[in-house]
């Protein structure tokens, strides 16, 4: 597809929504809102996968693209902004099947696959200089990405074991998803011998568009980031460590709605009629589980650094002793809520 | 060998020092403040890396930009330095608690401005002992810099309350009168000042004279084709930089990409990194190109649209030839240029109605913190935002604890008047710049004049208004192929099981 993959998108979108949203509802989708209205559209219209997709998409593009669609007489307009596809659209879409990214999971893989990716592609770099006996600058800036990666490498035994390994499970998965899809995600890569292209460095040489490449990008990713979840990419699974997003306790689930909305704990559990340390249960499971979770509203830096700090010293996680190092000054709250922080970011 | 050479040599792998370094780390070394003018690619970072290994503390380095940053901790990790850790923001600083309690190991602490106005963080470096103070790009202290970042302007304060350890300012770029800022600011005494030409004799100057855009567009083209690369061409705006990427390209100019502050951060990385591994010949960008690209064999850089002061200019043209071979630098021109830089400049400079009415808007109690959320609020640009809170800061001394109406005009005056004497300022620079790019004399001397200096020598290859042969800057035959691009599966292969090295596999 040389242009108009924003298009194809599109026409996808309002297949679903058949009238009943307006392109507005397809920005919030694509771009990734997290607002009750667009997350009930994406279970209701079954576009879920296309959640969080296309995180830079502007009205002004949808617009544009809708006019195409309307131009070729593809869609129709029913009302203000609201579109739906024809049957000469409906044709289209079928005849575009093959441009279809039908691995693409945004729902479940939108937040985590920045990282996963970081991952996947500075542990090729590595891999491929360490094997090509040259230094090289690290093609990823991210300090948690860098350091995990070290740990990672470092507990591994064999390199030409990894090496082989990797490269097994990406040709692999790569041979399972489209020719194209496999040549994008190949030269988006960085070896040491030539250092990764962008979408659109690819899209020029292949000719295409550029929000084409970055989806047949996505598709080959979130396939991968899949598999990984199956337990049939053993590499793939062991990158995706910790980055699993994971479900939260409905309970729980509900107190971080409530502290999204400036609530205290203790406001929260005068509500939800709960005990307080039922509430500071949930803010525990929020922080070992939600990634950008701050925790600094619930402790002060300088006592977290202590307790991360007698944690280490001390070599243990038991709750008492830590707080019995610190001389009491510390809540087993404020503990649980430190070491979970900590769990959160080293152990999965 | 002495220990200075000695440890040159152990620790950064090089035989000697280049000019300036020495001069500068002794006096470093012997507990002085110190003021470094060094041009660009002379190896700034060692006048404070290598004091690092004699010093009791640590060494604090506050730099205006994150990637910079990153830069300097990269190549430093690099060399085999463990000790090195670098905070950003404050978000940064809680994901480092491990590394905040223990700041005392750290034998280099970046920091950004923003981080030093955290109570925590201050006391953290309290308790570190930091043994010198240095500010990198220190011009930014001062509002008659090219590139004013008002949170430098704490930094006195900050290197106070740190019981005013020994400084270190650096830059390239610095006109007396930004010196003079720089050692006020920071409070800095008894400063021994190291100011080194800016001058780069191996850089060619000329400015091309156009008829208009397109006319510009074409010559640049050309001479981009022409010209041995690699290089940089800088633009004003960002879509003229995408624009004559591609234009570039379909010209015939080799591997063009470009490079602005709206791509992604892995989009600019690995731009960067192609140009740095000559996987590009031409990177076609905005001024965020360039700091922290340690690239020494860049042979030109062009301007399609002028910067609007002349120290900006030097700085950007500083990153050809670091390599000391013969390079050029050339500037496009054509008439509308200076309305466009002018624009350019003045986009930091609140419109006056929007500030008076913003002022009027001030509730009558709004002293202190709550005016920071009032700036936030008043529908202005980062930019403007920065330099309003800057401007607002001051005009607020005089102010009363009851904002009446009155007491809201003349705060407003006050702050206009700052603005306006701004808008003066930028205009003055924009006309040197003009100036020079009309020039009929050596612009080299020019140059050296507008920062207080005289030229001594000139060189072979000096300017276009000495005459100037450009030949030998030209490529000669064709530019070698691109490596082809293998199948998938093949690129896999090589990736993982190639052996050869890099610059074999080139031949």
């Amino acid at each position: 597809m040389r242009h108009g993959y924003a298009s194809f998108l599109l026409a996808h979108c309002l297949r679903r929504l058949n009238g009943e949203r307006t392109l507005a509802a397809v920005y919030h989708l694509l771009s990734g809102k997290k607002s009750a209205q667009t997350l009930q559209d994406c279970k209701w219209f079954q576009l879920a996968p296309f959640f969080g997709t296309w995180k830079d998409v502007t009205m002004d593009r949808l617009e544009e693209a809708a006019l195409v669609l309307v131009r070729k007489q593809r869609a129709a307009p029913v009302h203000d902004r609201t579109y739906i596809l024809t049957e000469k659209g409906r044709h289209w879409l079928d005849e575009q099947a093959a441009s279809f990214p039908r691995y693409v999971n945004g729902w479940r893989y939108h937040e985590v696959e920045p990282l996963f990716w970081q991952r996947l592609s500075l542990i090729g770099q590595t891999l491929s200089n360490l094997s090509h006996g040259q230094r090289f600058i690290p093609i990823c800036r991210d300090e948690r990405t860098l350091l995990w990666v070290k740990q990672y490498l470092l507990g591994k035994g064999s390199r030409q074991t990894l090496v082989r390994a990797l490269y097994d499970e990406l040709i692999r998965l790569l041979a399972a998803v489209s020719e194209e899809a496999a040549t994008v995600f190949a030269l988006r890569l960085t070896s040491a011998r030539r250092i990764g292209w962008t979408a659109e460095q690819i899209a020029a040489w292949l000719q295409k568009d550029v929000l084409y490449v970055q989806f047949q990008f996505r598709n080959a990713l979130h396939y991968m980031m899949a598999e990984a979840e199956a337990g049939r990419a053993s590499v793939m699974a062991e990158l995706m460590a910790g980055l699993a997003p994971v479900q939260l306790t409905q309970s729980a689930q509900k107190t971080y709605e409530w502290l999204q909305k400036g609530k205290t704990i203790d406001e929260i559990a005068a509500l939800r009629r709960l005990k307080k340390s039922t509430i500071e249960d949930h803010v525990v499971e929020l922080a070992a589980n939600v990634p950008d979770f701050s925790i600094a509203p619930f402790v002060a830096a300088e006592r977290a650094a202590a307790i991360q700090a007698a944690a280490r010293a001390l070599g243990t996680r038991k709750l008492k002793r830590i707080r019995e190092a610190l001389g009491g000054i510390a809540s087993y709250f404020e503990i649980r809520l430190v070491l979970a922080k900590e769990v959160g970011r080293w152990m999965n | 060998m002495d220990e200075l050479t000695k440890t040159l040599h152990e620790r950064f792998g090089h035989a000697s020092f280049r000019p300036g370094q020495r001069d500068v780390i002794e006096d470093v070394l012997s507990g002085r403040d110190v003021l470094a003018m060094l041009p660009t690619g002379s190896g700034k970072s060692l006048c404070y890396q290598l004091p690092a290994y004699f010093l009791p503390g640590s060494v604090l380095i506050v730099s205006p930009l994150v990637s910079l940053m990153e830069d300097q901790v990269e190549q430093l990790r690099r060399r085999g330095e463990k000790r090195v850790v670098a905070f950003h923001s404050l978000l940064d600083a809680e994901e480092k608690w491990q590394a905040l309690a223990s700041l005392p190991d750290f034998r280099f602490i970046y920091a950004s401005p923003e981080m030093l106005q955290s109570e925590t963080f201050l006391a953290a470096l309290r308790r570190a002992r930091v043994s010198l103070f240095v500010v990198d790009e220190a011009h930014c202290i001062s509002q008659w810099g090219y590139d004013f970042r008002p949170d430098f302007l704490k930094l006195g304060a900050v290197r106070h309350a740190l019981g005013s350890p020994p400084c270190l300012a650096l830059t390239a770029t610095a006109t007396p009168e930004v010196q003079e800022d720089i050692i006020r600011t920071l409070g800095m005494e008894r400063t021994r000042r190291h100011i080194y030409s800016v001058d780069r004799p191996n850089i060619a100057l000329a400015v091309e004279h156009c008829l208009s855009v397109e006319d510009k567009a074409a010559r640049l083209a050309e001479c981009a084709k022409r010209l041995r690369g690699p290089g940089i061409v800088y633009f004003s705006s960002r879509q003229w930089a995408e624009e004559m990427a591609r234009r570039l390209a379909q010209n015939g100019a080799g591997r063009v990409a470009y490079y602005h502050a709206g791509m992604d951060g892995e989009q600019r990385l690995l731009v960067q990194q192609q140009f740095l591994y000559d996987e590009l010949d031409i990177v076609c960008c905005t001024s965020a190109f360039g700091m922290g690209v340690d690239k020494g064999n860049v042979r030109f850089v062009l301007h399609f649209h002028m910067p609007a002061q002349l120290e900006a200019y030097v700085q950007e043209i500083g990153r050809a030839g670091r390599d000391g071979a013969p390079s050029l630098a050339v500037l496009f021109y054509a008439d509308g240029d200076r309305a466009i830089a002018q624009a350019v400049a003045e986009a930091e400079l609140p419109d006056s109605a929007a500030l008076r009415e913003w002022c009027r808007r001030l509730p009558e109690d709004a002293v202190g913190g709550g005016w920071r959320a009032m700036v936030d609020a008043g529908g202005f640009t980062d930019i403007q935002k920065r330099l309003l809170a800057y401007f607002l800061e001051w005009g607020q001394t005089a102010a009363p604890e009851q904002l009446t109406a009155a007491a809201k005009e003349r705060l407003y005056e006050r702050m206009a008047a700052a603005i306006e004497a701004r808008r003066r300022w930028k205009r003055k620079k924009l006309r040197e710049m003009e100036e020079w790019v009309h020039a009929s004399s050596c612009r080299r001397a020019a140059i050296v004049r507008a920062f207080g200096e005289e030229l001594s020598d000139k060189p072979d290859a000096c300017c276009d208004n000495c005459g100037l042969e450009t030949d030998c800057f030209m490529a000669d035959g064709r530019r070698p192929e691109p490596a082809p691009v293998r199948p998938w599966r093949e690129e896999l292969w090589h990736m993982f099981f190639g052996g050869r090295r890099r610059d074999e596999a080139a031949k």
